[in-house]
C-alpha cells in the first residue's frame, strides 16, 4: 500500500483532503504526516463559549481554543505557577457559580482573594487522605454544584480516576487535577495536560530587606489536547501588575 | 400603660429569650426591641401599674440579672421611666415634663448627629423640644421629625409584638425493636411527613433539624443537623437525615425517635427574576450534608482578616449559600503560596543572609522582614532598629520571626522563617 494512502485515517474532518499531501509522496510517510500536523496545527480550532471555562490568561486560551472543555479532566502539571493558573481559572468562574477546592491543608486564601476571587463562592472541601478526596469529588461531581472542582493529585486507583472522568463528562463539570508529575492513569484520563515550567523569577527592587520576589514568569505548554492539536507553548508572567 | 425591660448591659440572647418566654406570664404582648429592651403591653391586664412593676421585677430577679423597669402611657415614656429608675411611673400628660431633663441618647440617635446637635447647643431632649419644628427637620432630614415628637413625649410608633416560638416536633416510640435500617428510614419518613406538614401550615421553615434516637438499652443517640438554606421540602430533609446516618453506628437495637425543627424561619424563598445561573439551594444543601458525613468534617468558606501572621491571616466558617451579588474584580495572576506542614530545615547564612537551603544554593533571596506580635510593647521596637537574626528574641515573652523569600537552585520559590536559632519552611509559592 503507498505511504500516502495511509494518511487520510488520521485526517481532522474539518482539514482539508489531503491529495496535495500525495504530493509529497516521495518524502516518505513521516514527512507527510508531520505536515498534516502541521497544517492540523495552523488551523485554528475554536471550541463553542459554553463547553469552556476561561483560563484568565488570553493567550493560553487561544491555544486551547477559548479555555479548559468542561466535563473533562483536565491537569495542571509542574512545580511552580500551577496553583497560579488554576487561581486564575478560579476567579473567572466564582463572578458567577459556584467552585470547589479539595483542601489538604496547604489552602493560603489570602491569596486567593489576591486573585480577584470571591471567596464567598468557593466550597473549601478538607480531605487529607487520597480517599476522602475520591469520595468528595465523587460526590461533587454527581451534585453539580459547582462548574469547576479543583484538587491537588492523589495517588489513586486507575478505575477511580476513569470514575470520575466518566463523571465530569457526564455532569459537565470541569475537574481540574494540580500535580507535580501525574501518573500514568491520570494522564489518560486527562482531555488537556498543560505543564508549567519555571522561566525566571521577576525580582522587584534590589536584594535584601529591600526587594520582593514579585513572582515568576512562566512556560506553559499544551502536553495533551482532546480536541486539537498538542505542543503549542505561551510565556505568562504570574506577579502583581504593580511589582511586574 | 407599657412596661419598659430595660438592661444596662445586654444579656446573652440566649437568656434574654427565655426572660421573654417567662415574661409571657406577665403580658401575652412583648415586643423585642433588642437583647435588653422590651416593652409589655399592659392594657387591660389587671391590676396597677406598680404591682404589674413589682411582678416583673420578680420575674427578671430569677434570671439573675440587674433590670430597670418603668411604665409610661407609650413607649418613649415608659423607656424615659425606666432611665429615671428602676419602679418609676409616668403618668398620662407628664411625658414632656419626664422626658425635658434626659439625654439625647435616649432616642437612639446616631453618635455623629448627637455631636452636631451637642456643638449647637443641644445637650438634652428639652433643648431639643424648644427647637422650632420646621427648620429643624428641614435641616437633620425626614428622622428629625420622629425626634421632635419624641422629645415632646410623643410616640407614633407602633407596637409590634414578638412572634411564640413555635415547637414542630414528632415523635415515635414502638413496642418492637428496629434492626434495620430501611425500618429507621420508614419511621423517618412519617416524621417528617408530620414535622412538614406542620411547617406549612404555620409558613415556616426549618434551619435545623434534631434528631433523638432511643436506643433499647436506655441510651440516646443525637444528632444535630444544620441546614444551609431553610426549607419545608419532605424530601430535601430526608435526603439530608439519611446521609446523616449513613455513617452512624448504634450498640443497641432503636427504640424510639424524635425529630425537632430549629430555627424557624418565615416561609417563601427568595425568587430571583433572571435565575439562569441560579443554584439550586436545597440540592447545594443535601450535597453539604452528604460531604459532612462523609468526610467527617463541615464544608467551609475563607474569610481573610487583617494580621501579622501569614497562618492568622485567614478563618473557616460553615459555608453558606450567599445570593448577593459581589463585585468580582477582573482575575490576576498572581504566586500562590501554599502552606506546607512547618518543619525545621538546615540553612546556612553568608553575610547576614541564607547562602543555602535543605543543601541548596539560595538563588534569590529578600527579606527579613520582622513579624511580631504585640512589638509595640517590647524592647524590639526601641530605636526603631531591627535586631539581627542572631539577636535570640522572646525578651520579654515576645514571639518574633523573620521571614524570607527565596529561590532556590532547583527553581524551588519557598518562604522560610528563623525564630530563635532555628529556621523552618512555611510554604511554597505554586
Amino acid at each position: 500500500m503507498p505511504a500516502a494512502a495511509a494518511v487520510p485515517s488520521l485526517c481532522h474532518p474539518d482539514a482539508e483532503p489531503v491529495e496535495a499531501a500525495a504530493g509529497v509522496e516521495s518524502k516518505g510517510r513521516r514527512e507527510s504526516f508531520e505536515l498534516l500536523k502541521a497544517r492540523l496545527a495552523a488551523k485554528p480550532v475554536t471550541l463553542p463559549v459554553e463547553a469552556v471555562v476561561p483560563t484568565a490568561v488570553p493567550e493560553l486560551d487561544a491555544l486551547l481554543g477559548g479555555g479548559l472543555p468542561v466535563g473533562t479532566i483536565s491537569t495542571l502539571e509542574g512545580e511552580t505557577g500551577c496553583w497560579s493558573l488554576a487561581a486564575g481559572l478560579v476567579a473567572t468562574i466564582t463572578r458567577r457559580s459556584l467552585v470547589a477546592i479539595l483542601d489538604d491543608g496547604s489552602l493560603y486564601p489570602p491569596a486567593l482573594a489576591e486573585t480577584g476571587i470571591s471567596l464567598e463562592r468557593v466550597l473549601v472541601v478538607p480531605a487529607r487522605r487520597a480517599l476522602a478526596m475520591a469520595r468528595a469529588a465523587d460526590i461533587l461531581l454527581r451534585s453539580r454544584i459547582c462548574r469547576l472542582v479543583l484538587m491537588p493529585a492523589v495517588a489513586l486507583r486507575d478505575a477511580v480516576w476513569e470514575r470520575l472522568a466518566k463523571l465530569a463528562h457526564r455532569s459537565g463539570v470541569l475537574l481540574i487535577v494540580v500535580a507535580a508529575r501525574a501518573a500514568a492513569a491520570l494522564s489518560a484520563v486527562a482531555a488537556v495536560r498543560l505543564h508549567c515550567a519555571l522561566i525566571r523569577v521577576i525580582v522587584h527592587g534590589r536584594r535584601g530587606l529591600w526587594g520582593t520576589l514579585a513572582g515568576f514568569e512562566l512556560g506553559i505548554n499544551v502536553r495533551k489536547h482532546k480536541h486539537m492539536m498538542a505542543g503549542g507553548s505561551v510565556r505568562v508572567r504570574v506577579a502583581h501588575v504593580a511589582l511586574r | 400603660m407599657l412596661l419598659c425591660v430595660s438592661a444596662a448591659n445586654p444579656p446573652a440572647p440566649e437568656l434574654w429569650e427565655e426572660m421573654l418566654d417567662a415574661l409571657d406570664a406577665v403580658s401575652p404582648l412583648i415586643e423585642d426591641v433588642r437583647p435588653g429592651l422590651a416593652f409589655l403591653d399592659m392594657h387591660g391586664i389587671a391590676g396597677d401599674a406598680r404591682a404589674q412593676i413589682a411582678q416583673t421585677q420578680g420575674i427578671s430577679i430569677r434570671f439573675g440579672s440587674a433590670m430597670q423597669i418603668g411604665a409610661g402611657p407609650n413607649k418613649i415614656a415608659a423607656q424615659a421611666a425606666a432611665y429615671v429608675g428602676d419602679g418609676t411611673i409616668c403618668e398620662p400628660g407628664l411625658e414632656r415634663a419626664l422626658l425635658a431633663p434626659l439625654p439625647l441618647t435616649l432616642l437612639e440617635i446616631e453618635p455623629e448627629t448627637i455631636e452636631r446637635l451637642r456643638l449647637l447647643g443641644i445637650e438634652k431632649l428639652r433643648d431639643l423640644a424648644r427647637l422650632p419644628y420646621g427648620p429643624f427637620t428641614r435641616r437633620f432630614g425626614a428622622a428629625a421629625a420622629s425626634w421632635h415628637e419624641l422629645a415632646r413625649g410623643i410616640d407614633r410608633r407602633s407596637f409590634i409584638p414578638r412572634a411564640h416560638a413555635v415547637a414542630i416536633e414528632a415523635s415515635i416510640f414502638g413496642e418492637g425493636r428496629v434492626t434495620d435500617e430501611t425500618q429507621v428510614f420508614f419511621a423517618l419518613r412519617m416524621l417528617l411527613a408530620r414535622i412538614c406538614t406542620d411547617l406549612e401550615r404555620c409558613g415556616k421553615r426549618a434551619g435545623a433539624l434534631r434528631l433523638a434516637v432511643e436506643l433499647e438499652d436506655a441510651g440516646t443517640c443525637g444528632f444535630d443537623l444544620p441546614l444551609a438554606t431553610p426549607t419545608a421540602h419532605e424530601r430535601t430533609l430526608f435526603e439530608m437525615l439519611r446521609v446523616k446516618l449513613e455513617n452512624a453506628t448504634f450498640t443497641a437495637a432503636i427504640v424510639g425517635l424524635r425529630l425537632q425543627a430549629l430555627q424557624l424561619e418565615e416561609g417563601g424563598e427568595a425568587q430571583t427574576l433572571f435565575c439562569a445561573d441560579d443554584l439550586d439551594p436545597q440540592r447545594v444543601a443535601v450535597t453539604l450534608a452528604r460531604l459532612e458525613a462523609v468526610l467527617g468534617g463541615g464544608v467551609a468558606r475563607a474569610k481573610t482578616r487583617e494580621a501579622y501572621l501569614l497562618e492568622e491571616r485567614f478563618f473557616y466558617e460553615p459555608f453558606k449559600l450567599s445570593r448577593t451579588t459581589q463585585q468580582c474584580h477582573q482575575p490576576e495572576l498572581i504566586p500562590q503560596l501554599r502552606l506546607l506542614e512547618v518543619r525545621e530545615i538546615p540553612v546556612e547564612l553568608r553575610a547576614g543572609e541564607p547562602a543555602t537551603v535543605n543543601r541548596q544554593t539560595v538563588r534569590e533571596c529578600t527579606g527579613p522582614w520582622r513579624i511580631a506580635e504585640r512589638w509595640h510593647s517590647s524592647n524590639l521596637a526601641l530605636g526603631g532598629v531591627i535586631p539581627s537574626p542572631s539577636t535570640p528574641l522572646g525578651v520579654n515573652s515576645v514571639e518574633g520571626r523573620d521571614e524570607y523569600d527565596v529561590v532556590l537552585e532547583d527553581g524551588t520559590f519557598a518562604r522560610i522563617y528563623h525564630q530563635g536559632s532555628h529556621w523552618y519552611l512555611r510554604g511554597v509559592y505554586e
